[in-house]
């Protein structure tokens, strides 16, 4: 009995360790998912147009793959990416009374945010991407490939609607209580650590 | 604290003739508890877990398909517009207006951009005729619309490929000529019946005719198209 209990002893239990390197980890990128969803649909569309070429004879796949990998895109980032990494929303709603606004929540405090780094991933993928793609559409007007300028100003015209969307939400917009006559048909509760606003 | 007193006084009526010293301090705490509402939940969008978003998304454009199905007056299709639908309208009757020359990459692509180059570009123009004629749908609204009902062509365009594959002559053709006409008249139907309300009276017809030659040529693709066999 008396081994037993020195063996239980003489353990050392190394968790600390291993937790250590998994909270260092976490303490700089959250959310290893959503950075990485974020920044593959948009450098996978831009590579896909470079490469394409090569690969397929096709231009109708080359359309759809990359038009898929867009929407793809524009939906992860508007609805998942931004609000995970660095807790903005934007979106458009129509009124009871006919009346279009374009909305957007931003939370106060990043306690379940994305870090720093996180932050600058999103702002660097949101920014650089679509300056990409009006490089594009300046190669492809002069070289006057029109069947790939229709491609080019679908890609711009995503990317910069996200790009848009978001430094609004960023400026602060024109912030307002949530019982307002704006919200009406639209519950939304007062939290104390998310602001709601117009675009 | 003299929220206390007054409710303690119907409780302890029978002791009113005991007589207390006012100098004892009645000390305590009350604690009401706040049941957090059950709204609390919903509502900041910031926090919802992914699938309700995918989720939510779906429905919504699966039953603005509905709504399109059976155009009766419903606000569905205009208050909460999304435009993945008339995207995936777009791919699919560009995909099936190309034709068997997939071998050849020239005769592909413009066809291919051509449609979608028609039907956003013509929906746009169609837009921006409404909201200079004093309409008071937002452009969004009207995309969102004008999209959805492209869907009985997308239908008319599955039935004509399959009409082909048996065969291409007069019969045919009258078949094709008839579905087409029907659902040509249900798409121009089923957007008006959403598009109109909006716009002054004596406007109606302005508006309609854009509509009208938006769907007609939409038709006359699908009805012309030949598979280059």
């Amino acid at each position: 009995m008396k081994q037993v209990i020195d063996d239980t002893e003489d353990v050392e239990l190394d968790f600390g360790n291993e937790d250590e390197a998994q909270s260092l980890r976490r303490a700089w990128i959250p959310h290893p998912l959503a950075s990485f969803l974020h920044l593959f649909f948009r450098v996978a569309a831009i590579v896909t147009y470079l490469i394409c070429d090569w690969f397929s004879k096709s231009f109708t796949s080359c359309f759809i793959i990359i038009i898929t990998l867009l929407c793809c895109d524009f939906w992860s980032v508007k609805n998942v990416t931004g609000r995970i990494l660095v807790g903005l929303r934007w979106w458009n709603q129509i009124n009871d009374d006919g009346r279009s606004l374009w909305l957007f929540e931003a939370r106060k405090m990043s306690s379940q945010g994305g870090t720093e780094v996180e932050a600058k991933i999103f702002w660097l993928g949101l920014i650089m991407c679509p300056v990409i793609w009006t490089g594009f559409f300046f190669t492809s007007l002069f070289s006057l490939k029109i069947h790939w300028l229709v491609l080019v100003l679908a890609g711009v015209t995503l990317q910069l609607a996200n790009l848009y969307g978001y430094l609004r939400c960023k400026a602060g917009g024109l912030e307002f209580p949530a019982t307002s006559s704006f919200m009406q048909g639209h519950q939304f509760l007062q939290r104390p650590d998310v602001i709601y606003g117009v675009l | 604290m003299a929220e206390v007193d007054d409710s303690r006084k119907p409780m302890f009526a029978g002791l009113s003739d005991v007589s207390i010293s006012a100098d004892i301090p009645v000390e305590g705490e009350i604690n009401v508890p706040v049941g957090t509402p059950s709204q609390d939940d919903e509502y900041s969008t910031l926090d919802e877990p992914v699938k309700d978003t995918i989720l939510r998304d779906l429905t919504a454009v699966g039953k603005k398909f509905v709504h399109v199905m059976y155009p009766k007056k419903s606000s569905a299709l205009l208050r909460d517009w999304d435009l993945w639908g008339p995207l995936l309208l777009c791919v699919t009757l560009a995909l099936m207006l190309q034709g068997n020359s997939v071998d050849s990459k020239e005769e592909g692509g413009p066809q291919f951009a051509e449609v979608f180059v028609i039907i956003w570009f013509g929906s746009v123009i169609i837009t921006l005729n409404s909201k200079l004629l004093g309409g008071t749908i937002s452009f969004f609204q009207s995309l969102c619309v004008l999209g959805y009902c492209i869907m009985p062509l997308t239908v008319a365009m599955v039935v004509c490929r399959l009409v082909l594959l048996g065969g291409s002559g007069t019969v045919s053709f009258i078949i094709r000529l008839v579905v087409v006409t029907a659902s040509f008249s249900w798409s121009t139907f089923a957007s008006t019946a959403f598009l109109v309300d909006s716009q002054p009276p004596n406007r109606k017809a302005l508006v309609v005719y854009p509509v009208f030659l938006f769907y007609f040529v939409i038709g006359w693709m699908v009805l012309t198209f030949s598979p280059s066999a």
